[in-house]
């Protein structure tokens, strides 16, 4: 299952928005560059997601890995 | 004097957050002997494509009572201190208001509602600071930040904007404790359900992996959820969860 797309060109986009926290935990559980961000910046119950990684970059309706 | 300091866009990817260095500004102006720093919140603002944030567009800002004859002092050491500590590439913004001094609160209030669905240029928070006598100065970078320090300000000044920062250490020897016991544990003014019904003191509650307040009513608030026990029926509250106080 593809969890990423490329948009706009360049940018690795999460497809499934802001609240798929499981999904979001899933990617994180899987990749070597997750580093939580300030406790105050996560938003997820699992510490290890996408969600709360310092390098998920919020857009308005999903967010965008930084590490892409 | 009561003021309130905010501040913004002082962090990249790699350094430490904003919250952090609002946390560590306060503690050494306390530290200077200038007054007492209160709890800082966190005000989100407008995720846009058009706006440069760092990672989330979140502004920082506590209430502070402070000597009168320390205010520009304050105000001196604060900028140089983000200009020292601001991480590369940032952008950061410093706003400090004399509250005492707000002819037109409700005008700052308007400009921090409106930083959370509009896009929003320097030029115009600057107009709104030299009305109204706030303190707004720009220390790197593009000084986009002062954008989000006075939204920031005008936020705080609802009583009704974001989150505390951090979160409590509660004893948790026991699962659930009585709502006084979790106010006096945590220091909160007041224990609310989601829907906005204030607990009793004498009702349980569940506490949760972290407890966070937010900002209520001009009041640090502690929200609970209703749950119940599968097996006895038994209802009860428990802390909300970070993914329930993300909407704050």
């Amino acid at each position: 299952m593809n969890i990423w797309e490329e948009n706009p060109p360049g940018k690795k986009r999460f497809k499934y928005g802001q609240e798929s926290y499981l999904l979001a935990a899933e990617a994180a559980r899987h990749c070597s560059s997750f580093i939580g961000d300030d406790d105050d910046e996560t938003v997820s119950n699992a510490y290890r997601s996408c969600y709360n990684c310092r390098y998920r970059r919020w857009t308005s309706d999903s967010f965008e890995c930084l590490k892409s | 004097m009561e003021i309130l300091l905010c501040i913004d866009d002082t962090d990249n990817i790699d350094s430490i957050g904003t919250g952090k260095l609002a946390a560590l500004l306060s503690d050494a102006l306390e530290n200077n002997g200038w007054g007492e720093f209160g709890p800082i919140t966190r005000h989100q603002l407008l995720v846009h494509q058009d706006i440069p944030y760092t990672s989330h567009n979140s502004s920082m800002c506590c209430t502070g009572k402070i000597k009168p004859e320390f205010f520009e002092m304050v105000i001196e050491f604060a900028q140089s201190f983000l200009r020292r500590e601001s991480a590369p590439g940032s952008d950061p913004g410093l706003c400090i208001v004399n509250r005492g001094l707000l002819s037109d609160p409700d005008a700052l209030i308007t400009f921090g509602k409106k930083a959370k669905t509009t896009v929003i240029t320097k030029e115009e928070a600057y107009q709104l600071a030299e009305r109204l006598a706030i303190h707004l100065s720009e220390h790197g970078g593009t000084g986009q930040g002062i954008i989000g320090a006075l939204a920031g300000c005008g936020l705080r000044l609802t009583g009704n904007d974001g989150r505390f920062r951090g979160h409590f250490q509660i004893d948790r020897r026991r699962e659930r404790i009585k709502v006084c016991e979790l106010m006096q544990q945590t220091g909160v003014d007041v224990v609310k359900s989601l829907d906005g019904r204030v607990l009793d003191n004498e009702e349980v509650v569940q506490i949760g992996e972290k407890v966070k307040a937010v900002l209520q009513d001009s009041k640090s608030t502690l929200l609970v959820f209703a749950e119940q026990e599968i097996r006895t029926g038994e209802r009860y509250w428990r802390t909300c969860t970070k993914q329930q106080l993300k909407i704050f």
